[in-house]
């Protein structure tokens, strides 16, 4: 039994003369969540689709407990029906012709299961989603949520090992998403799934998974943990689309040191080369700390965001963004004291 | 479950692709092999029963400028006339009932679809009844009132192309009030709100704005009018005025028939009208459309004021010429023995109905044309649903070709199509020539794009992931078909098979060619009815067709408002 569920190797989509994924090649562990994160038509739709046999890769290779689904060299791609794979999709899919019992049977029925194993798993399904009082409710006279739920129930009825989602949340709105959210995560460590993740959603991404995959333009430019991936950005990108961060330019001197434009000297958490550091917004302080840099400013504006307060505050570095808790308010004009560890102040590549 | 066996993993889409190969195959076939008989067939000048061709030669072209001038030249005028008729109704009524408050505007847009329903042929007939010389109805109340002659007579050139604006030019009406539908109501308003009036607004933006729609209805309801022919039939051939449809059926009337002429008159009219059409795609393609979009807008209504009732007057007279009057008309002469609408002379009766349905002939020949309406429409809209299911959901190579074979059927006349079926089987050495399997064959061959066209509305606004997801959850093919793909067609299939029996049972152009004495059909017989027998007879007849087509329309208007209410 090996450790890693799905490998995908090199993985090239093209559409006629455009490239959709560019060589994207990771592996995902058993019973792992893995996101793939990233804008519109950064290839992570297209990889999901790949993965589940619904696009035809270019070139490349997919594999599945250690069976090869997609091999562009052995010319070999399993239909999507015989992956064994399950999927939740962005429009939920519901078959609006069935009802909810008849939805989440449908996998089970494929499988040419027993009818008295059939109610058995339904029924377990609906109650992982607590639908079961709506089993006979006709699919078309569902609500939003609702109708995800049943999605939901659907994918996983089977027992699949693999469940792949395609932004399954993005249709519902933010209130009942982050409910969702909530009862997604507690799903995935209930059942002993391996699931990949599509999400736009950079906050949805770090809750509910244990790797992130950042995306842009048809390659992979991070992945690590959710922590990993907030904390030590490794590119302007993902500084940029995952979290709030405040980019300094300048030029790497010396191990651990950074002169921005302006001539502040910055220590930084490691590296030699680079000319950019980001510095999250929630990282910064407005009391001094010993250890840290600290630059003194001006706060120029503040505005209340009930959850945070964000002060835009002028220093030698220019300005920068700071969030902090909306306690001991500060007035515009105040003078403050930025600090922020070396750790915190990450170079990024390229 | 992940276990997979080593003979899993061939390459996927075998059912797919025996498939698609078997429909190319099947459908090329059926649409294009008939036409390469009639262009072998027009290039034939030794002698034409003779196949295949002991000569070649271009003498039938060339036979069609020498001898038939005439026929050409009451063509265009014909079809010049029937068409500035049909956009001046369409334009009118577009406008009137897209930007008009006239009262009972929704039931007024539906009854704008009835005179198409009707058919021109039974319109023809019914004109002829009423504005027909000496015994036509208007003339005989001119008489009663002491007017001398005629005050009117149908069999002329305006007669030919009257009947044809009113019964064929619903199209105008429906692609112009389409094109004013998808105009953003703003670009009207904000030249209000500037300052202009209502008139001064319509005559310097709607107009130039719906000119493009205009312009491009009146290419295709020309290329219509030209290949039109039951109007011509009915009353162009009592009044001796051949266009060039009833002089195709005329060549192979004669004795030996002429069938190298029919075919070189035939393609030459169907080069015609596939240069028109493809034109007007190119039209409506290049996007000159900038303001006019997909979207469909909801305009705001202009407020007439009182004028708002003379508008609706307009509508009801179009309303009254090209459907009361007429069914009015076929009515009253099938209640009579003789007909006249000189109350004190009439005799009315039963009679007509009874001979009708009880006449040999013509009770088998509308018993066929109801058993071919059910099996061609319940055979062929399951072959059409996979058809479909081919061309705009799955990612075989060869779907592209299929669309555009399975489209051709349209691009070309009726009758020319009807014409080459003949002589394709009359030379195929499948005994089948005479028989309602050809028929059968013939009527879903040229019902391929009313059924395609009726099927791919409803799969395209099927969202794919429901069958992406059934693939996923394990299904193959044929069982994400049965399970998923057709039931979620079935409204779309209930319409489809509707519409495809209503045209079965009102077919004319392919069905004159192909009928034979022991395979008679109801409109070519209403046709000989006409020619042979008693108006009166005739028009039970027709009115029997007119019935049962509108029976089936009600149908299809209950489901179809039933189908958008489920959706809303």
């Amino acid at each position: 039994m090996s450790a890693t569920r799905i490998e995908v190797k090199d993985l090239v989509v093209r559409y006629g003369d455009a490239v959709a994924v560019n060589g994207v090649s990771f592996t995902v562990g058993r019973g792992e969540h893995l996101t793939l994160l990233g804008p519109s038509g950064c290839g992570k739709t297209t990889t999901l689709r790949a993965i589940a046999g619904l696009e035809q890769p270019s070139s490349g290779s997919i594999t599945i407990d250690g069976q090869a689904m997609f091999d562009a060299a052995a010319r070999r791609n399993v239909p999507a029906e015989q992956r064994g794979v399950s999927m939740v999709f962005q429009s939920y899919a519901v078959w609006p012709h069935m009802s909810v019992y008849n939805n989440v049977a449908y996998g089970l029925r494929v499988r040419k299961q027993g009818a008295a194993d059939i109610k058995a798993n339904v029924e377990r399904a609906l109650d992982l989603v607590q639908m079961r009082h709506l089993a006979d409710r006709a699919a078309s006279k569902l609500s939003g949520g609702q109708q995800q739920r049943v999605a939901l129930a659907r994918a996983v009825a089977f027992s699949p090992t693999v469940v792949l989602f395609d932004e399954p949340l993005s249709n519902l709105d933010a209130k009942l998403r982050a409910e969702m959210r909530v009862e997604l995560r507690e799903l995935q460590r209930r059942l002993d799934i391996t699931s990949v993740y599509v999400t736009h959603d950079q906050e949805e991404a770090l809750a509910i998974s244990d790797r992130v995959i950042v995306m842009n333009v048809g390659v992979i430019e991070q992945i690590g943990t959710p922590e990993e991936i907030y904390n030590r950005p490794k590119s302007r990108f993902v500084a940029d689309f995952v979290g709030s961060a405040n980019l300094i330019k300048g030029k790497a001197t010396a191990p651990g040191l950074f002169e921005a434009e302006g001539g502040t000297i910055l220590k930084t958490a490691g590296g030699t080369s680079g000319n950019e550091v980001a510095v999250r917004t929630a990282y910064i302080d407005l009391v001094a700390k010993p250890g840290d840099n600290q630059l003194p400013g001006t706060v120029r504006q503040r505005m209340f965001h009930g959850d945070f307060v964000q002060y835009i505050v002028e220093c030698a570095c220019g300005r920068l963004i700071v969030r902090r808790p909306p306690t001991n308010l500060l007035d515009e004009g105040a003078p403050v004291t930025l600090s922020f560890s070396p750790e915190h102040t990450v170079l990024l590549q390229g | 479950m992940t276990l997979l066996s080593g003979e899993m993993l061939r390459p996927r889409r075998n059912w797919q692709a025996i498939v698609t190969i078997a429909v190319v195959l099947i459908v090329s076939f059926l649409v294009l092999l008939p036409l390469v008989f009639l262009v072998e067939e027009s290039l034939n000048i030794g002698d034409p029963l003779a196949f295949p061709p002991a000569q070649y030669g271009f003498a039938n072209y060339l036979a069609i400028f020498e001898e038939d001038i005439n026929v050409l030249w009451n063509t265009v005028i014909i079809a010049v006339m029937a068409t500035v008729m049909a956009i001046l109704i369409g334009f009118t009524l577009a406008w009137i009932l897209t930007r008009t408050n006239v009262p009972g505007r929704e039931t007024l847009e539906r009854l704008m679809e009835l005179p198409y329903y009707m058919t021109p042929l039974v319109g023809a007939l019914a004109w002829s009844v009423i504005a027909g010389p000496k015994s036509g109805f208007i003339n005989q109340v001119w008489k009663a009132w002491g007017g001398p002659g005629d005050l009117v007579d149908i069999y002329g050139h305006f007669g030919i192309a009257w009947v044809m604006a009113l019964f064929e030019g619903t199209v105008a009406f429906v692609m112009i009030s389409a094109s004013m539908k998808s105009m953003d109501p703003a670009l009207e308003e904000s030249a209000r709100v500037i300052g202009a009036s209502k008139l001064r607004t319509t005559l310097t933006v709607t107009l130039p704005l719906v000119m493009p729609g205009v312009l491009g209805a009146t290419l295709f309801v020309f290329a219509e009018m030209l290949g039109s022919f039951a109007a011509a039939l009915v009353i162009g051939i009592p009044a001796r005025i051949y266009v060039i449809t009833t002089a195709i059926w005329d060549s192979t009337l004669s004795f030996p028939p002429d069938y190298g002429r029919a075919s070189a008159m035939g393609l030459a009219l169907f080069v015609v009208m596939f240069g028109m059409l493809t034109f007007y795609r190119w039209m409506i393609g290049r996007g000159n459309y900038a303001t006019i979009t997909g979207k469909a807008f909801r305009p705001r209504p202009m407020d007439m004021g009182r004028l708002a009732w003379v508008l609706f007057g307009v509508c009801a007279l179009y309303v009254f010429l090209a459907v009361v009057l007429p069914i009015a008309a076929l009515v009253f002469t099938s209640l009579q023995r003789f007909a006249t609408v000189i109350l004190s002379q009439a005799e009315f009766t039963l009679a007509n109905y009874r001979t009708a349905l009880s006449l040999g002939p013509v009770r088998t020949a509308m018993g066929n044309s109801l058993l071919l309406g059910f099996g061609v429409a319940s055979v062929g809209v399951l072959i059409m649903a996979v058809l479909v299911w081919i061309i705009y959901r799955s990612q075989l190579v060869g779907r592209g070709a299929i669309e555009y074979l399975v489209m051709f059927p349209q691009a070309v006349p009726r009758l020319v199509f009807g014409l080459a079926l003949l002589w394709a089987w009359l030379n195929i050495p499948v005994p089948i020539y005479g028989t309602l399997w050809l028929l059968a064959l013939a009527y879903f061959t040229v019902m391929l794009p009313l059924g395609v066209r009726t099927l791919a509305g409803v799969v395209l606004q099927i969202d794919k992931s429901l069958e992406e997801c059934a693939r996923v959850c394990g299904a193959g093919w044929v069982y994400q078909m049965r399970s998923v793909t057709l039931p979620l067609l079935k409204p779309g299939i209930i319409a489809a098979w509707l519409l495809i029996f209503m045209a079965c049972v009102r077919e004319l152009g392919v069905s004159v060619f192909l009928m034979g004495p022991s395979a008679k059909v109801i409109a070519p017989s209403i046709v000989a009815a006409f020619a042979s027998s008693g108006t009166e007879l005739t028009a039970a007849m027709a009115l029997i067709q007119t019935f049962t087509v509108i029976v089936a329309l009600l149908i299809l208007f209950r489901l179809t408002r039933g189908v958008t209410k489920e959706m809303t």
